[in-house]
């Protein structure tokens, strides 16, 4: 099943070359969109997982409460993979996130549930705990990211040691501070983050807030479009035919009010919509009571995440200079570009993306556990890789892992879902893996 | 003050000896225990201090040394203690059969072993656990009680460990009558990866979709998965109407219990496991024949060898029965009662 994923790719690009005489319109107008054809082939290929597992799970897998979970599921990988595209692409790796969220997510546990509640005093339930919990967290990643990437940048010592040891660090940290215990409860509004429930508190935007950051997506997108195309016609380059900018804005926005539509067609669980009925006095109709979820905290905190990174990476000098240094460190370095104090702040970024997923989890879960994040850095790596970051340096893009994440995670609850036991499910990750890799490395020499 | 309690202690300790000595003739009897990893929690602060005071009360010498999770260290470790003068060896095995031609030299050399908590294959060495069948017995029946029928999702530990299997046996002597007869259908049955509770809550959360939240009960292996299990119900506002039952004596669980989400969590006092591996030590110091050992049963093994052993009873925790973690030390109250509202459950008060 999953071994059809990349294939999508595959004869698009062998007709470019063989017979691309016969497409050749074809062939234009897809390159007049101007739209990544890799980005378009995962597209297909998690299209096909779909549909797939919808028929083989006879209409579960579509159904908005599997996809409102599937993009809750997929988010705090997602979250670390837009990170981790910096980290390879400027020819790094971080085997370390997995073993920083543990550490991180029991620091934040310790934080709201121990050091807040008892050994200061404040008691449980404080109004400023959550903040205060998260801030400090997002702080301490960052600081222990960047020590990391402080002695990877300054210290000359690779990337895949440094983080190796880190790996090990971590881990055994978080056995140093809490001896191995679970810590439990969260706070309740910090379990918001990772879009649960709290009585009838649910960890997600709700209805009408819902729709209308679909619709300030939208018009961000058209927006974008429309300032992008001026400056294209200032200095002078090519721009896209008009038809082709109008789809690339009509599916785009179709695609963000789409997720905001299945988010919104999910209903409260019976249970929680009842007892928010009798709290807010209303009366529950015959057929039953139909509230609206909405787009879960964690989607958004992702979409929140990816729109940052994205920003850096393609607008900000940081992004340009990984880009540059992942292409030709040398060359990165004779341009004038401080190698070093960049590659530190991308391992900086990624440990405070660890805290964000971190937080994600713990609330998720209710509580920080040991092996929290175990073998997490593999589903990282692999969500980056299928998305289409390269180990040689220089290509990678953040759209791309968060559609890996998609894929992997998609692949996991599906057959979890058909029942399929674990070690199975590993061969099938494992093999999606290497397909999706190879097939790609092939048809990219192909092309050249 | 403190000196004034150490005096206490002291006196009590001989009055418990004087009282417990039963013939047994440890006296300068000096006994090695060789630790797989030492720096986890339970081995340090619950098991050590009950081994070692059997051993002293007894008048024995406690000897130690730790392997660092290493099967290979571990090994000469054995070596080392005897070399010490252990005359009887209490093994926390790293890895079972790796271990073995170190156990087997030992034996062969006079000194008998005791395979602690962990079993090592070989006839001649006496294991002393809990009973991991019973434990799985005592997660179900708690569970069976409440949700006589009804569809029963079972989430598995690491399909690695046998204990995963031990567990699943016992639940299987509980529910096996009613799966047949067709009252208990079972939903979902699942491994999980590292007895991780975030895999168990995504298992979960699939199991629910999958069955559109018809799940009556779920039998989870542990109290971590049964963290994971029971954040995927919370979600969808099921939490305390489906039974949960869990082992371990994990605070967050025996909190979980108390707050009335989680039905059941099968205890194991390692202090108990530590008294009676202690004691057998002792007894084996003047007779080295583990069969003649107090309280001995034959146990059948995974690869066919018949064991001497002593299967300690687990003790099922629920809301009733909640002050005897309280009365043991276990736990604090703080913990315990965490969140639970005032007159609710009597341990709480």
């Amino acid at each position: 099943m999953g071994v059809s994923v990349p294939t999508e790719a595959a004869p698009e690009s062998g007709t470019q070359s063989r017979i691309g005489a016969v497409f050749a319109p074809v062939v234009t107008a897809v390159r007049s969109l101007e739209v990544d054809t890799r980005l378009l082939g995962m597209l297909g290929a998690l299209l096909i997982i779909w549909v797939g597992f919808n028929i083989l799970s006879g209409g579960t897998f579509l159904s908005a409460r599997n996809l409102w979970n599937l993009s809750v599921q997929s988010a705090s990988i997602a979250i670390m993979a837009t990170g981790m595209v910096l980290i390879i692409v400027s020819r790094n790796i971080d085997l370390s996130v997995g073993s920083m969220l543990g550490f991180l997510g029991y620091t934040m546990a310790m934080i709201q549930a121990v050091w807040i509640p008892n050994d200061l005093g404040f008691g449980h339930e404080q109004p400023l705990t959550w903040i205060i919990t998260l801030v400090l967290g997002i702080g301490i990643g960052a600081l222990i990211g960047g020590l990391q990437g402080f002695v990877v940048a300054y210290g000359g010592v690779p990337s895949f040691i440094v983080t190796l040891g880190g790996l090990l660090v971590w881990r055994g940290l978080i056995f140093r501070y809490a001896q191995g215990q679970t810590i439990a409860p969260m706070e309740s509004t910090f379990q918001m983050l990772g879009g649960g429930t709290v009585g009838t508190r649910v960890g997600a935007l709700g209805e009408w807030p819902s729709w209308t950051l679909g619709v300030v997506l939208c018009l961000a997108i058209v927006f974008l479009q429309i300032s992008s195309r001026r400056r294209r016609r200032r200095y002078g380059f090519p721009v896209r035919p008009r038809w082709a900018e109008g789809l690339v804005g009509a599916v785009s926005c179709g695609i963000v009010l789409g997720v905001v539509w299945v988010a919104n067609s999910y209903p409260l669980p019976v249970n929680v919509a009842l007892q928010y009925a009798e709290e807010h006095g209303i009366t529950v109709p015959p057929e039953g009571l139909f509230i609206p979820t909405g787009v879960a905290f964690p989607v958004l905190i992702m979409l929140i995440v990816t729109l940052v990174v994205t920003f850096l990476a393609t607008r900000r000098r940081f992004g340009r200079y990984v880009y540059a240094i992942g292409g030709n460190p040398d060359a990165a370095a004779l341009a004038g570009i401080n190698v070093r104090r960049t590659i530190m702040l991308t391992f900086a970024l990624m440990g405070s993306l660890a805290a964000i997923s971190a937080a994600v989890q713990t609330a998720r879960l209710n509580a920080a556990v040991t092996n929290l994040g175990v073998q997490n850095e593999l589903d990282v790596i692999s969500a980056a890789v299928i998305g289409g970051t390269s180990f040689s340096g220089g290509i990678g893009t953040v759209p791309g892992a968060i559609l890996g994440a998609v894929v992997m995670q998609s692949l996991r609850s599906g057959m979890v879902l058909l029942l399929v036991d674990s070690p199975t499910q590993d061969i099938v990750v494992g093999l999606v893996l290497v397909v999706a890799v190879g097939l790609d490395t092939f048809v990219r020499r192909g092309v050249r | 003050m403190r000196r004034s309690l150490a005096v206490l202690a002291a006196g009590f300790t001989l009055v418990v000896s004087a009282c417990g000595g039963g013939g047994t003739s440890a006296a300068g009897c000096t006994i090695g225990v060789s630790w797989n990893n030492y720096q986890e929690e339970r081995w340090a602060k619950w098991d050590e201090p009950a081994i070692k005071k059997a051993i002293t009360d007894a008048g024995g010498k406690y000897i130690s040394n730790d392997a660092k999770s290493s099967a290979e260290t571990q090994a000469s470790n054995v070596d080392n203690l005897i070399s010490q003068g252990a005359k009887v060896v209490i093994i926390l095995a790293q890895d079972g059969t790796a271990i073995k031609p170190a156990v087997a030299k030992a034996i062969s050399g006079g000194v008998p072993v005791i395979s602690y908590d962990r079993l090592i294959e070989d006839p001649k060495a006496l294991y002393i656990t809990f009973d991991n069948v019973l434990v799985g017995k005592l997660e179900a029946e708690a569970v069976f009680k409440a949700k006589p029928k009804g569809n029963y999702a079972i989430i598995k530990g690491n399909k690695a460990d046998a204990n995963a299997d031990f567990l699943r046996s016992g639940m299987e002597q509980v529910i096996g009558a009613a799966v047949k007869s067709g009252d208990i259908k079972i939903v979902g049955e699942t491994y999980t990866d590292n007895w991780d509770p975030a895999k168990a809550q995504t298992n979960m959360e699939q199991i629910l979709t999958a069955n559109k939240n018809a799940v009556d009960a779920v039998l989870s292996e542990n109290d971590g998965m049964a963290g994971g299990v029971i954040a995927a119900l919370t979600a969808q506002g099921l939490a305390g109407k489906v039974p949960v039952s869990g082992q371990d004596g994990d605070k967050a669980a025996l909190n979980r219990v108390a707050l009335g989400t989680q039905t059941v969590d099968v205890w194991k006092d390692a202090r108990a496991l530590g008294k009676s591996a202690g004691e057998a030590a002792t007894q084996l110091c003047g007779n080295s024949d583990v069969s003649k050992v107090k309280g001995t049963a034959i146990f059948k093994t995974p690869g066919g060898n018949s064991v001497s052993s002593i299967l300690l009873t687990p003790n099922p925790i629920t809301k009733d029965n909640l002050k005897e973690v309280l009365d043991a030390g276990w736990v604090t109250k703080a913990d315990l009662c965490q969140g639970v509202a005032a007159g609710k459950v009597s341990a709480c008060g």
